[in-house]
Order: structure tokens, then sequence, then C-alpha cells
């Protein structure tokens, strides 16, 4: 590797370092504050020194990749090699794992194509793990192209000679798998239609005699793996007898072998493999629904609460997310098992509350977020207001910062609304008349506070990148960002106590003017309460440019500073109005902003350290 | 002769001449004529009845009714004076009494002339004065559309632009018709003879309509019958106008929420070469009076009612319209019902043009291709034109059913001959899909583009895409059988035999080339050799500027400029010549070349005064599509 390629590595490690919030965690507020600020100063530095090692030194090589030299060409396939890992930088490593194609393309190196197609094309899988939820279609076709055209070289197999690359073109054809997340009938036939072909390729003798040094069992495995991930397709009842037959004969490969692995170890089987058996035996009609949940209520019952390894995680919060997911199929259940999901979540909470502060990871909390996928909210029961506060939001104190921030102005904001223009929000909280909005005055300043409070939740699924990244962002790191508007509104949609918060989720970087901003899609005259987004959008493009928080990279503003930058986007961004209105409470806004970022602090440490806070 | 006695006693003595006619059976003939009338005999110089003009003694002889009142009197000039004729029945004759008018007549005829000469006046006054204010006009739109590109304009000032725009747009139109229809009056229209594509026809017609139609919260469908030929010979610009005139007609008078059909079809008339272009539009908007269905067709008619009343125009366009198709030696009738709408018909006879389709067929013949469309209906329609051709045709729906598609045929001993693909496709980003189809299939896959916009916006774009070329819908059978045709062995060989096998030629064009890595500025001028451009090169940012500076103004056509550069970076050098006092500083194209890739590099070129950004390493195909865009069109 070169020596800027090393600096950049250990910067990022520097950056994440840096980044994480662990050893702070027991200084009071201020000094929390006060050091938070210099690691955020430090980073920003390190931040620049790498987009700057990049501009000098990648950039230029990109450039003229065609003419790179051999040790060049090593040197970015070690160093994109290495960013991988942890996610270190998976952006970075696609970018140059695509100038290697252009490169073996160029000077038709074919062995050389097939593993960068094949690097690019598991680059695009770890970024689609980051939106798949939301939106399972922006990477997947690019993945079938890639592991396709890797892939396809199996037509030449035989002028090549080198086993890895072999490798490559039977991962790649496996692999094509990855690219269909079997949520229509077609696409999960589809799925197992290309793990069919692959595994015939897999078992077929003469390719093992052509290769014999290639870990067959284990592509094998992974092959029969993957096709258990077919139970999505089978849970949506959409599967045929055949394909039945193939998932469960696979659930039954990956039974054995690891029955057989664990007898080796002399372990258990883990409770993950336990979990997808049952679910597999359930959805190819071996169990009922009933024998199904009692089963994973038994491997609930064996899990150790003070488990925080991988295993200890996959029973502690993944079980009840899936146990939830399954009691929905019927109504009768979700009555039925009230009391044992409300203890599941209640013993999450306690799980959770009692990680120690150096494992709650950006993984940790972006597995947090899938858990909200299948939550159940009973009137009476855990409502999921409080579970993602509890859960997630006070989990990243810098995060819960900014939130409690942007809720506070947005509260101050509409206060002011409710003396000055209460007919602008007739029809919020179902107010008929000026009357109505000034006689449900709390309950519009809560519900402008837990807008606030809640908008940006979907950000919590791209931590790593906003926290993390150590350079500047590339423009698919923009787009790929922008997707937390949808997936913060997915999951605040599904449930009555946060159903209200959703349009400020979802609308919050719409412009004003219908001009600008993001999600295009995104359509005020569907949002009964869009002046609650407005008013968040303005009090959170506010708050964002007096404190930088959760962007390192921007200088913050002082008040004045920021008040001539919303001002300037009157018209385009935010409405006049609402500008108008908002300038008028300066000397509130000042008031609250003496010790506001204090207090906001002082109230993420009390979640964090699990004492009771009121908002 | 007992009636002759009865002719005499009853007309003798009357003053006025007077020619009886009696009724033979098969019409009638004059068998008297009193002293008045044979004096005027005389002093015309033959029988009377042969002096009167023969539409009016044809009417007079025939075995029809007698003339009524309404048409009456008939006029004709005999003897040098002026004379009107009634005829009447009597007796079972037809009486024919005729009277001097000639004072009246001479009167009228100077009014007539006046008239004419007034009308005249009045066409060619409005014809100078149209074409002195288009002048003018064509001067505000385009200033117009300079203020409206200007970035951070106030909105109120954008606003009223946009009024300006629009209004200044719909003043040039009624202009473009008050001298077309003076062209016609004065018959200084004369039709070219020229090969007409239908297919590019309905594809620039349906490109105006669309959008006006959609702007009106209208339906519109079109609707292809059957279409014997595709290519008829004839005047393509007056066509067009034909066709836009009815479609924008049927627009403003459709109200919103209503619907207009447009129905196309090309019949064989039985005469060899010859067909029949048949072309229906129909609307359910407000529909005409029967009274003014009469007058539909002259000049500035326009039916005065309430709802109408807010609409604009001169009144020309029917009557434009009319003479068109007219003076095509078509006819053009109109059906409509107050309140329910109106149905346009033309029909105007063509000679067909020379089919190539059986060439291309057969060169086409058993080839398979991949159809990226998530249209049914429309697939469903390409899908039987390749059956046609030959060529079958596999369909995907979305993304990933395309790269499946494109995947199991790499695995298969196949390969598709070509992606045919739609601009849009639900939940694609076609310029994010495209390019990786053109790198995973390489440069010579042939990707056709299918779409109903203007290919001239699009081109830069998609081309940089990857796509090779252009297939305009509506979808014509010779258009698709041609366009995938240019791609066959046989078109490329004859391409090559025709010395033409360049597919980029900039011949003429000269660029500076600013790059500092000497590896790099041989590839380029090897490169960009290839398409015969002159290429001087620098090797920083500094030279570029000097040696722009010291040459004469317009020498170069386009700077690629390299950012990353010694003694002076790219984006340095291009403030640099945009602040240089010379003719063309600010209009030189200059492109940028780089592989930084961060949001702010692309914005910090633009703000430079760059034009465009070329990301490197380079894809020649790029390369050549921004080089014509800034070019000129016409280079390939």
């Amino acid at each position: 590797m070169r020596e800027y390629q090393q600096q950049y590595l250990k910067n990022l490690e520097q950056v994440t370092a840096l980044s994480a919030t662990s050893e702070d965690l027991m200084l009071d507020a201020a000094a929390f504050l006060r050091v938070r600020q210099e690691k955020h100063d430090r980073i920003g530095v390190l931040v620049e020194e790498d987009t700057a090692l990049l501009r000098k030194n990648l950039f230029p090589l990109l450039d003229d990749i065609i003419t790179a030299s051999d040790d060049d060409i090593q040197s970015l396939d070690e160093f994109a090699a290495a960013l991988v890992p942890g996610s270190r930088d998976v952006m970075l490593a696609y970018h140059i794992h695509n100038a290697l194609i252009v490169y073996a393309r160029h000077h038709t190196l074919r062995d050389m194509l097939i593993r960068e197609l094949y690097n690019t094309a598991m680059d695009l899988f770890y970024l689609d793990s980051l939106i798949n939820t939301t939106d399972p279609y922006r990477y997947s076709w690019k993945m079938l192209m890639l592991f396709g055209e890797a892939a396809s070289y199996i037509k030449v197999y035989d002028e090549i000679e080198d086993p890895e690359i072999r490798g490559y073109i039977h991962r790649s054809m496996g692999n094509l798998a990855l690219g269909h997340h079997a949520r229509t009938q077609k696409d999960g036939e589809k799925k197992l239609e290309v793990i069919r072909r692959s595994l015939q390729i897999l078992n077929d003798p003469v390719y093992r005699q052509k290769t014999p040094s290639l870990p067959w069992d284990t592509y094998i495995y992974k092959s029969h793996q993957e096709r258990t991930t077919a139970l999505n397709f089978l849970r949506r009842g959409l599967a045929s007898a055949s394909a039945v037959r193939e998932v469960m004969e696979s659930a039954e490969y990956v039974w054995e072998h690891n029955l057989e692995a664990s007898r080796r170890r002399g372990q258990p089987v883990s409770t993950r493999w336990h979990a997808t058996y049952y679910t597999a035996q359930y959805h190819c009609g071996v169990l009922t629904l009933r024998q199904f949940l009692t089963r994973l209520e038994e491997l609930y019952m064996g899990r150790d609460p003070s488990d925080y390894s991988d295993e200890g995680v996959y029973c502690n919060f993944f079980l009840p997310a899936i146990y939830a997911g399954y009691v929905q199929e019927e109504d009768h259940y979700r009555t039925a098992k009230k009391e044992v999901i409300g203890h599941m979540y209640r013993m999450l909470l306690r799980y959770v509350q009692g990680v120690a502060p150096d494992q709650m990871t950006f993984f940790f909390v972006r597995n947090l977020m899938n858990t909200f996928i299948t939550f159940i909210e009973y009137p009476d029961g855990i409502q999921q207001r409080d579970y993602l506060l509890q859960l997630v939001v006070c989990r990243t104190p810098e995060a819960f910062i900014y939130l409690q921030m942007t809720a506070c102005v947005a509260r101050i904001l509409v206060t002011r609304i409710i003396t000055d223009r209460p007919e602008l929000l007739v029809g919020v909280c179902g107010c008929s008349d000026t009357d109505d909005v000034r006689a449900t005055r709390e309950e519009l300043a809560q519900l402008a506070y837990d807008c606030g409070m809640f908008h940006n939740i979907g950000q919590l699924n791209f931590m790593r990148m906003t926290s993390m990244a150590g350079r500047h962002w590339f423009k698919e790191e923009q787009e790929l960002f922008q997707y937390h508007v949808k997936i913060g509104a997915d999951i605040l949609k599904r449930c009555e106590s946060t159903r209200q918060f959703a349009s400020a989720a979802e609308g919050h970087h719409f412009y004003y003017d219908t001009l600008g901003g993001y999600p295009q899609d995104y359509d005020p005259r569907e949002h009964d309460d869009q002046i609650m987004v407005d008013i968040v959008g303005i009090a959170a493009y506010f708050v964002r440019l007096l404190d930088n928080t959760i962007d390192y990279t921007k200088k913050p503003l002082t008040m004045e500073e920021a008040l001539e930058k919303v001002k300037e986007k009157s018209g385009t961004r935010f409405s006049p109005q609402l500008v108008s209105i908002f300038c008028e409470t300066e000397n509130e806004l000042r008031e609250y902003l003496k010790d506001g970022k204090l207090s906001a602090c002082e109230l993420a440490l009390k979640y964090l350290k699990n004492e009771d806070a009121e908002n | 002769m007992k009636k002759l006695e009865n002719y005499s006693t009853a007309w003798g003595a009357v003053e006025l001449p007077v020619i009886v006619l009696e009724h033979t059976g098969d019409g009638y003939r004059p068998v008297y004529e009193n002293s008045a009338a044979a004096a005027l005999c005389d002093a015309s110089g033959g029988c009377l009845m042969d002096c009167i003009p023969e539409e009016i003694r044809t009417r007079l002889l025939g075995d029809g009714p007698c003339p009524a009142e309404g048409e009456l009197p008939f006029f004709c000039l005999l003897a040098g004076g002026a004379y009107s004729l009634v005829p009447f029945s009597w007796d079972g004759c037809r009486v024919c009494m005729l009277h001097e008018v000639t004072a009246y007549y001479n009167e009228n005829q100077r009014i007539l002339n006046e008239a004419i000469m007034a009308n005249k006046a009045k066409t060619s006054f409005l014809s100078e004065m149209s074409h002195d204010i288009r002048t003018p006009m064509g001067a505000i739109i385009g200033m117009t559309d300079i203020a409206l590109m200007q970035e951070d304009i106030p909105a109120r000032v954008k606003e009223c632009l946009n009024k300006i725009k629009v209004a200044s747009g719909h003043m040039m139109s009624l202009l473009n018709e008050v001298l077309d229809m003076s062209r016609i009056e004065s018959g200084r229209i004369l039709l070219q003879e020229e090969d007409v594509d239908l297919a590019d026809l309905l594809h620039e017609v349906l490109t105006v309509i669309r959008p006006q139609a959609d702007a009106g919260g209208l339906h519109f469908s079109l609707k292809l019958e059957q279409m014997a030929e595709e290519r008829l010979r004839g005047d393509s610009v007056r066509l067009r106008q034909i066709f836009i005139n009815l479609l924008s007609n049927a627009v403003k008078f459709t109200p919103e929420g209503g619907g207009i059909d447009m129905i196309l079809s090309v019949v064989p008339t039985g005469e060899p070469n010859r067909v029949m272009m048949n072309l229906r539009v129909r609307d359910n908007g407000i529909g005409m009076s029967q009274e003014f269905l009469q007058r539909i067709f002259m000049a500035f008619e326009r039916e005065e009612k309430s709802t109408t009343s807010k609409i604009q125009g001169t009144g020309l366009g029917m009557a434009i319209t009319k003479n068109l198709v007219e003076l095509m030696g078509g006819t053009i009738t109109v059906e409509s019902q107050l309140h329910e709408g109106s149905c346009f018909t033309v029909e105007i006879p063509f000679t067909a043009s020379p089919d190539l389709e059986e060439r291309h067929r057969q060169a086409l013949a058993g080839k398979r291709l991949l159809l990226f469309d998530d249209n049914p209906g429309q697939t469903q329609l390409i899908c039987s034109m390749l059956d046609r051709l030959g060529i079958a045709a596999d369909v995907a729906a979305d993304a990933e059913s395309a790269v499946e598609l494109l995947n199991d045929m790499s695995f298969s001993d196949e390969e598709y001959f070509a992606l045919l693909t739609v601009e849009k496709v639900k939940g694609v980003e076609m310029l994010l899909f495209l390019p990786q189809v053109r790198q995973r299939m390489g440069a010579d896959f042939p990707i056709l583009l299918l779409s109903e916009n203007d290919w001239s916006q699009m081109e830069y774009v998609y081309t940089r895409a990857g796509v090779d070329a252009f297939i305009p819908l509506p979808l014509f059978r010779t258009r698709l059988s041609a366009g995938l045709y240019a791609f066959t062995d046989e078109a490329k060989r004859a391409v090559q035999e025709a010395g033409n096998g360049q597919r980029w030629n900039f011949r003429g064009k000269r660029i500076l080339l600013a790059e500092d890595n000497e590896i790099n500025r041989e590839i380029a001028i090897e490169l960009l050799g290839m398409a015969n451009l002159q290429i001087e090169t620098v090797e920083n940012g500094r030279e570029a500027v000097d040696r722009f500076a010291e040459t004469s103004p317009d020498y170069y056509d386009m700077i690629l400029m390299d950012i990353q550069m010694p003694v002076m970076n790219g984006l340095e050098a291009t403030r640099a010549i945009r602040a240089l006092d010379c003719a063309d500083a600010q209009d030189i194209p200059i492109v940028a070349m780089t592989a930084n890739a961060f949001v702010e590099d692309v914005r910090n070129s633009l703000d430079a005064g760059m034009n465009a950004h070329i990301a490197k390493p380079l894809d020649m195909n790029q390369v050549y599509s921004t080089l014509d865009f800034f070019l000129g069109r016409g280079g390939r």
C-alpha cells in the first residue's frame, strides 16, 4: 500500500475512535459538550486531511487509471480491500473497484475484470443493506449486472487457469441471488432459479475435477443458506409447491450442517439456526403457527440477558422482533400474545440499557432500528414513541442533542404562531377555528416538540456515514443519505403513537416552492398538517446552522448569521410567512439558546444513565 | 301561330326587352322576343340568348324549375350595357325580362373594385406589419429566454418573465398566421415536393401538442389505423401545419378534463403508388353552432359566445388549413354539435415514396433483441412490428428483469442484437442504467432509445449515457426497421463503402487541450485526431490562458481543460479566460476533464465558468458526444 493510503486508513481509525462517545459519557453535561467539541474539531481536521490525501494522490491516479503502473494497480487493489471490512469506507472502495474495472476492460485483462466485477458487486451489496428496507431496488439491478457479467465467464471456464478466478466465477454465480430480495413472486422465483443454477454447477463433478482446490462445500452451504432466506417469499404465500420443497431442502441442509459443526466444536447449535429452521418448518407446513411461536418462545427463554455477544444480541433483540412479526400474522395471536410481547419489549429495554457504552456501535443502533419494522403497539402497552426515544434516540447522545434543540425551537415557533397567527394552525390536531387553536395550545406545542424530536429518526440508519465518513461526501452518498426521510417516515407511520410525526420526518427537507429539496415524490397537498412539517423544517435548518454536532465539517454560525441564512431561503425553501414569524421570535430563541444545548445534553445523559427524564 | 299572337299581344308593347321560352319536353327554347329585345339583339350582333353568359343560359334553358327569387336577378353584359334578367313562369312558358342597369352596375363595380383594392391593401399592410413586428418580437422572445436562464432571479421577476414568454409566444403565432394568410391570398405559397416521413412528422407534431394538451388537463389519444405507406411525397412543413392547426384548435376549444382523439390512416386508392391520407381530429369540447359551421373556413371568422370570448386567436387558422388542404388536392370537412364537440376530417391524396423495408427485413430476420418497456400496450405493438421484421424480442419491464435477461443470454449460446429501450421505466434511473449496459455489453452493442420527446433536447445526455440512436414515438414500422437496420453488418458495410465509416467527424474544428500529463496528451491527440479534429496542446493553465489570449477571436472552437495542472490549475485558468477582454472569451466552450468525484468538484468547475464536466477515465463516446454538443450538430 502507498503511504497516503496507510495514512488515510490511520486517519479513518482515528475518526472512528473520536466519534465514539463512550469514553465521555461519565462527564457532566458541560464537560461532555466541551470534550465533544474538541473531538469534533479534531475530526474536522482529519476529514480535511483525508480529503486532501485523496485529491492529491488518489484522484490523479484514477484520472489516468489507464496508464497506471502495475504497482499502482496493486496498491489500489490492496487499499480498496482494506476499506471494506467493518464498513470503513465502502463507497470509496466502490469508486476504486469501478476504476479497476475500467482498467481491466481497457487492457483486456480478463481475470482482473472478473475479480473486480465481483468486488464491485459486493461493495454494492454492503451499500444496499443501508437502504433496502425502504428501496430494495436501487442497487439490486447493478449487483445483478456485475455478478452476472463475472458469472458469464463460466462459458470460457477452461480458458481460465487461475483457480482463484474460477472461484470468483462460482461465487458470482451464487451471489446473483443477493440481487433478488424475493418481495414478489417473480423475484422470489428468480432467486430460486439462480440458486438452482448455481447449485447444479457446484454439484457437477466435472467442475470439481477441474478445480479441486476450491472450497466447494462452503460454496454449496452458502447457496443453501441463501435459499433459506427465500422464507420471505414463502411467507407471502406466493411460492409454488416445488419452491417450498427447495427451501425446505436447503433449511434441512443448513440445519444438518450446523448440527454437525456444533457436534465437532462441542457447542450447541446457535439460536439463529434454530430459529431459521423452525421458520422454514412453519412456512413449509411442518409446524403450525401456534407450534412455531411456542418454539420461538422456548428459544427466547433460553437466552442469557447479560450476553452481548452476537448470539446474545440475536436472542435478546432479533428474536423478539421476529416473534412480533409472526404474531401479527393472525389477529388472534396479536391479542393472545400481548403479555409475551410486552414482556419481551420490557426485557429488551433493560437489555439495551445494560449495554456497555463501547458496545453501542453504529451497527448496534442500526440493528435496533430494524427491530421497529415489526413493532407491535397496544393502546395500553409500551408506546412506540417512548420506546424509540428510550431505546434508540437517547443511545446516540449527539443526535439526541440536535433533535431536542430542534424540538424546542419548533415549540417556540408554534407557540408564537398560536398567539399571533392562529389561523395558520386550523386543521391541525382537529382544530376547526382559531378559538380551537388557542384552546389546544398545549397539545399543539407538544406536537411541534414531538415532530422535532422524531423528524430525523431515519438518520440514525446512516450514523456511520454522518459521524465517521472521514472525508467529504461523494454525490452518491448524498443521494443515499436522502433516504433517511423515507426510512424515518416508514417507521413512524407504523404505529398510532408516532403516526402524527411521519409527515415531518418525510417532508422536512422539501422546499416550500416545491422546486427543491427531497424526496421528489413528496406532495405537500397530501399532508393536512403541512404547517407542522414547515415548522420543523425551519427549526431543523436553523439548529443545524448553529450547531455542528452532527456535521463536523460545517462551521457553526452565530444566531444573527443563522437568522440571515433563514431569511435568504424565504420564498424558496421556507414560506415567507413562516420566516417572518420565525424572525419575530428572535428574543425567545436567544433566551432559549443561552443554555438550550446544555439542557439538551443533560437530558441526553440522564436518559443514557437510565434516569427518568421529562420532556 | 296562335301562340305567337298571344305572345305578341301580351309582350309586344312592353318597353323592356322580353324573351319567351317554350317547353320542349327536355328543356326550353326561345320562341319569341319583343321589339325591345330584338333591338338589343341587333346591337349585340346575334341571337340574344347566345349573348347571355353560358352559366345563366344553361339554367334558363334547362328542364329544372324556374330559378327562385332568392337567386335573382341574373346580371349580364349585353351590347355594351349591363342588364338584369328576371325569368318567371307564364302560361306554361318561361318569360325572361331584361332591364338595363348600367349605371347601377358601374357604381357597384366601382365599389367592389375599391373593396378589393382595400382588401389587398389590408392584406399587404397586415403582411408587412406582421413582418415588421415579428423581427422585434423574435428579440423579445430570445431575450426573455436569456433572462430566464439567469440564476437567482427574484421570484416576482421570474413570474413576470414567464408571463412575457407566454404572451410573446402567443403573439408570434398570431403574426405567423396573418403572414400565412396573406401569402395564401396573394398566391405566394408554393408547395414543396419532398419525402415526408410520417413517423418524423407525427413525432414533431406530438412534441408540440402533447404539452399543450397536458397543460390544459386534456386526455389526448392517438390511434393509427391502416398505414399502407409511411413515407409520402409532399410538403412536410405545410402538412405539419395542417396537423398542428387542427390539433391546437381542438386543444383551444376543449375545456379541462375533456378529450381529443387523433386518428390517422393511409389507405391505398387503387391506383399504383397512390394513397389517401385520412386524418380525423375529434374533440368533446364546446362545439359550434350550425350557423357558424357555414363560416368556419372563412378568414377572420370566430364564433362569438361566452365560452370562446377568452380564447385568443386571429380566426385565420381554419382558413389557412382549408387553403393548404385544397392546395394539396385534398378536402376538409367538419361535423359539430354545440356543447358536444367537433370532428374535422382531412383527406389528402399522396404519391408514396419508395419503400426500403423489404431490404431491411432481409437483413434483420432471425435476430433477437431486448425490449425494455413497462407499457404493456406499447410493448405488444412493438413486438408485433418486430415480428413482421422477423425479429424476436424478450421484454423486460424493470431493471432487474432486463439485467436477468442479459445474464441469461450471456449464459447461453445466443446473443442480443440490440437493446431497444423507452425513455422512462417506472423505478429506473435510465441515465444510470444505460451506461452500465453499455459497459457490460461493450461499445459495439446497439442501444436504441424510443421517445416521444424532442431528440435534440435529449441527445446530449443520452448519447453520454451510451445510446447510439433514437427512434421517435409513436412508432412506425419503417422507422423501426430503418433504425435497427443501421446496425446490421450490411448497413455498416454500405456506410464504409460509401467512405463514411467514421462515426464522428469534426473536420475543420480546432480545440485547445490543456493537459500536463504527456501520455494523456498523446492519447488524446490520437483519439481526437481520429475524429479529424485539429488539436493544439498546452501543458498548464497559464499557457492555456496565454495561448487563448494571443490567438484571434474564434480561432479555437473549444477548450478541453484538465483540472489539476502545475503553475495554474484548470479552474483558475478558466476564470482567467472568462475575464479576458476578447470577443469570444465569454462564449468559448470550456469542458473540464477530471476524476475529482466530490459533489463540490462538479459545482466548482461550473462556478469557475466551465460549460461541462467529463469524468476520467475518459469514455470516448462521452467525449465525442460532448464535442458534438458544443461544436454543433452535423459533425457526426
